[in-house]
Parts: structure tokens; sequence; C-alpha cells
């Protein structure tokens, strides 16, 4: 069970409805974020920063493991229907890497509690995203030897997870906002 | 009640979202069974347009690098009569037809996806009820984001999150209303899975 950090009160709320609702909302952001990757200038046409993360990376630190897999579920699906990509390798692709990248993000967090940022929480979440997509390119798409590029996808994701990561971390130490939804479920 | 409100595209006026989803299911077969290359690019080329139809833009540069990439990935694993050769890699036949094959079919099926997905789709349950909060939730986000500054932009976001998710706020249901399937819906839906069903059966591969 998640604890908030300074009170050491549980955040999960005995409303659910209200929980769903959160998560729900949490879904929607990710949507926007992903957004506004089209804003950045990208090194390479399948370069992705992983902005849709952010509220992910938050929800590790306020929400129960089942919700943070509830909401990385509504992303991939919110997604797949904004974009009609739900019925290609895209959403394949989505649903792999997002998957392995919470389930990564959750098992580190659980391991190293509060030795570990959102910072080191990205860039995990990150490179297990995109060791899972390499594989599945190299499975489904490229073949044998689409491993050549490996290393420099791994590189460029450890380098977006850390951009990801040192923002969330500032939004989540700073966002007043974040405070009172935190203090919210808290006093729940 | 708060709708998902997106400017009306010809296909969204024609067809309900399930019956454009099922149109895009049936057509899914018809288009990996087809054994002609060329059927099949031009079968892409059709998706692409009816993605166009439904309001989604195309990336042709993207899509291009695509089909580029995985033919000459293809093309590392030879086989077939050889057609020239550039430094130590030949490019032989038979990796360059399959290379193709298999881009164009990826890039296929992602037009096939954006031509028949389309947000107002509902999936059935508790799970389609809470991806309607999360479009719902989206379309006010998207209406706040003028407000958001990149000068003093956790402050700004703050703001627009204020307004948008208070906790223990009673909110308004964001449920979408869906359209029917006009008559001509049905017969475009019936052209195109007659066409592309037919060619199956009547296109024969390519001879080389």
């Amino acid at each position: 069970m998640n604890v908030h950090e300074a009170t050491g009160r549980t955040l999960e709320a005995p409303n659910r409805t209200e929980l769903l609702e959160f998560v729900a909302f949490l879904g929607a952001l990710c949507l926007f974020f992903s957004t506004l990757e089209y804003l950045f200038p990208k090194p390479f046409p399948f370069f992705r920063l992983g902005l849709a993360n952010l509220p992910v990376l938050l929800a590790m630190k306020l929400l129960l493991p089942r919700y943070v897999l509830l909401l990385v579920l509504l992303k991939v699906l919110g997604h797949g229907l904004i974009n009609g990509t739900l019925a290609s390798y895209v959403f394949l692709f989505s649903f792999g890497g997002s998957f392995a990248s919470v389930f990564t993000m959750l098992v580190m967090h659980k391991l190293a509690g509060r030795q570990i940022s959102l910072v080191g929480l990205s860039v995990f979440g990150a490179l297990a995203s995109n060791v899972v997509q390499i594989y599945l390119s190299v499975t489904f798409i490229f073949g044998m030897t689409a491993w050549v590029i490996a290393p420099l996808f791994i590189g460029l994701g450890v380098f977006s997870g850390v951009l990801v990561g040192l923002f969330a971390q500032k939004f989540y130490e700073q966002s007043r906002w974040l405070e009172g939804v935190r203090a919210y479920f808290a006093a729940s | 009640m708060p709708t998902l409100q997106r400017p009306e595209t010809f296909l969204g006026r024609h067809f309900a979202p399930h019956h454009l989803f099922l149109t895009g299911a049936l057509l899914i077969p018809a288009f990996l069974f087809q054994p002609n290359l060329l059927v099949r690019i031009g079968q892409v080329l059709l998706f692409a347009y009816l993605a166009k139809m439904n309001g989604k833009r195309i990336k042709w540069m993207y899509f291009l690098i695509m089909v580029s990439s995985i033919t000459v990935f293809n093309l590392f694993t030879p086989f077939g009569q050889i057609l020239f050769t550039v430094g130590p890699l030949s490019v032989t036949l038979g990796a360059l037809r399959s290379g193709l094959e298999k881009g164009f079919t990826v890039v296929g099926l992602v037009f096939i996806s954006l031509a028949s997905i389309r947000p107002e789709l509902r999936l059935p349950g508790r799970l389609g009820g809470l991806i309607g909060r999360v479009f719902y939730y989206f379309e006010r986000v998207i209406e706040g984001r003028k407000r958001i500054r990149p000068r003093g932009l956790i402050e700004s976001l703050d703001e627009v999150l204020f307004d948008l998710y208070a906790p223990g706020e009673k909110r308004a249901d964001g449920r979408s209303v869906a359209k029917d399937t006009t008559r001509f819906g049905y017969a475009l839906m019936g052209v195109l899975l007659s066409v592309n069903w037919v060619l199956v059966f009547l296109a024969s591969p390519l001879p080389f």
C-alpha cells in the first residue's frame, strides 16, 4: 500500500469511484502530453520523448499499483482510439512498451522505495520500453538485422527518460495542484 | 451534456463508429490474403484515402521511410535470383519482393486502422465507461492548453489543472452521442468489402 511521503498516511481513498475518476483524469493528461510530443523536433523518425509517461510517473507516487496499471491501460487504449491505431502494429508496440515500462517501474519502486527518484524510475521505464519495442520490431517487422540499431535506441531512451524524469520530479516537488490532490487522498 | 465535439468527417457522417470498425475488421483478411503485390499496393493507397476521409492526417514521409527501412533490412537475408550487388551486399529478387510485401502490409494495416477507428467507438463494459471519462477530460484539457506558458510552466499548468480537476467535485457526464449508419454508408461498406474480397480470388501472384 502506498504511503504519503511527508505525512506517512495511506493514499488509498475509501471512495473507489473518486479514485477511478482521478485515474481517468490522469489518463486524459497522458493523451494531452502525447499531443505535445509533436511540438518537439525529432532527431529520428521513430524517436519519441515519452511525455505521455509524466502522469504515469506521478501516479507511481500517488496510487496503488493496480490503479497505475489501469491508468496505463487507459493510456494505450485512449491513444489507440484517438489516433486510430488500435488495430495496427503501432498499438502492439505501444501496449508492449507501456506495460514493460510500468511493470519495471513498479518493481523498482517496490524494491528501492524512497531510495529511487522519479528520474531513476523514468530511466528504468524508458529502458524497459525500448528493449521490448526493439524485440517486437525484430520479431514482427524488421528481422534479426534490426538489432544493430538497438544501442542507438537504448541510448536515446535513457536520454529521454532522464528529461521526462527531471520534469516529473520538479513537478512533483513544486506543483500546488498535486499537493492538493495528495492531501485530499491522504485525508479521505 | 458535454460531448466529443470534433469536425465531422466524410466517414463520420455516414458510418456509425461500430459499423466503421466492423468494415475495417472485415477488410483486414481480404488485405492479408491478397496474393498480388501490385494489387496490395493499390489497396494500401485506397486505405490511405479512406483514412483521410476519416479525418486522419497521413504522414507520407514517415510511411515511406517505414516501407524503405523494412525492405532494406530484409535485403540482408538474401534469397532467390541476384539482381545486382552494392558493395558486399547482393540484392536478390526474393528478398526484395518479400521486403516490399512486408513493408506494404505493415503500412496497409495502419491505414485500415486509421480509416476504421473513431474516438466515438465505445468499448463495452466499465472499461468503456472509463474511456468515455478519459475523453471527456481530454476535451477539457485541450481547451485549457492555450493558457499554458513555457515560462512559469508549472504555475500555469497548476492553474489549468485546478480548474479542471478538484478532488471531491461533482462532475458532469461525458458520454458521446453516436450516429447511425446512413444508406450511403451501408452501400459504401458493401462496395469496399465486395471489391477487396473479389480481388482475393481474381488476382494471381506476380510471375516473378
